[in-house]
């Protein structure tokens, strides 16, 4: 084991447990307040494209690759547009990586 | 324990997924079982494991990570009042257990949800967490060139799917595509890689705000 990565994965850990264990110790009654609970719920939906965009439309030097020439452009639309059809997760991402290997394949 | 068996393959393939993806990525298998068994939390190892992979600053990935998991705090607050009963020490334990499936499980089953329902859920769901993820790592260690076969393109694949199974009103959508723009100027225009904590939280900070608060 590399000693950054297990100090990596310790500090997850401890990041991690410190979002569950808090208010399951706490054993309050009282429900979150609802604008709480609101931007709870919206934390993921904020998170999952501030992550993912950038590592479809960027390229590994930081420049924007939006061409319909970047083969993870069509992939991210296939996975989008399956997900959006109530596809089945494992599924749609399987037929994304698909079309970015085809895209490849034939020299995009 | 039995109420949870439907949710064990997928979260079996899910992990199975991960654990080959993470071993591309250059992990080994013993880091790969202490992220496992430790954090155990399937969306932020999805989230790491490229972060760990490009070289990230520890810091930079415990941060995500936090910001990723801070939902959370929404379930252990929604389960607190059934574990009443519960010894405080045990808590501490059990308090590890608090993911996505059993939570969502036990309270459509019932609410307020059974705590014994729960705990056996956790046990079926870890189980089929770790012994995929292991499975996977052994697996993914066959696979030479992970980009011939677009495997590297199955991170924000999974991103972009998550997120769009919760899409379910306007603003939802405001935040995810405000946060996406934000990400990319930010990305774009700065070195550094705290674009995703910064637009996830300036993002779903403006979103808490502007909407409605019964839209929780």
């Amino acid at each position: 084991m590399r000693p950054s990565v297990v100090v990596t994965i310790v500090g997850m850990a401890a990041a991690t447990y410190l979002t569950r264990a808090p208010l399951l110790l706490a054993l309050s009654d009282r429900p979150l307040r609802p604008r709480l609970r609101l931007w709870l719920r919206l934390i993921p939906l904020a998170v999952l494209p501030a992550l993912a965009i950038p590592m479809v439309l960027l390229r590994p030097d930081g420049n924007p690759a939006l061409t319909p020439a970047n083969p993870r452009l069509w992939g991210a639309i296939v996975v989008l547009a399956l997900t959006a059809a109530r596809a089945n997760l494992l599924l749609s991402v399987a037929a994304g990586v698909v079309v970015v290997a085809l895209l490849r394949h034939f020299g995009f | 324990m039995k109420g949870s068996f439907p949710l064990v393959p997928s979260v079996f393939v899910y992990a199975t997924v991960w654990g080959g993806l993470a071993r591309q990525a250059g992990l080994s298998l013993d880091e790969i079982a202490l992220m496992c068994l430790i954090v155990t939390a399937g969306a932020s190892q999805f989230v790491a494991v490229p972060m760990i992979a490009a070289g990230f600053p520890p810091l930079a990935v415990i941060a995500t990570t936090y910001v990723v998991n801070i939902r959370h705090y929404l379930m252990a607050a929604t389960l607190a009042p059934a574990f009443r009963c519960f010894p405080r020490r045990w808590l501490a334990l059990i308090a590890h257990g608090v993911n996505d499936e059993s939570f969502a499980l036990a309270v459509a089953r019932r609410n307020p949800p059974d705590p014994w329902f729960f705990l056996g859920s956790v046990v079926a769901v870890y189980g089929s967490f770790i012994g995929g993820a292991l499975v996977g790592s052994v697996l993914g260690g066959l696979v030479s060139d992970p980009t011939r076969y677009g495997l590297d393109f199955a991170f924000p694949a999974v991103f972009l799917a998550l997120v769009a199974v919760q899409l379910k009103r306007r603003g939802d959508w405001a935040v995810a595509g405000g946060a996406a723009l934000l990400a990319l100027w930010i990305a774009w225009r700065f070195l550094g890689n705290w674009h995703i904590v910064v637009a996830g939280l300036v993002a779903s900070g403006l979103g808490a705000l502007i909407m409605r608060p019964e839209d929780a």
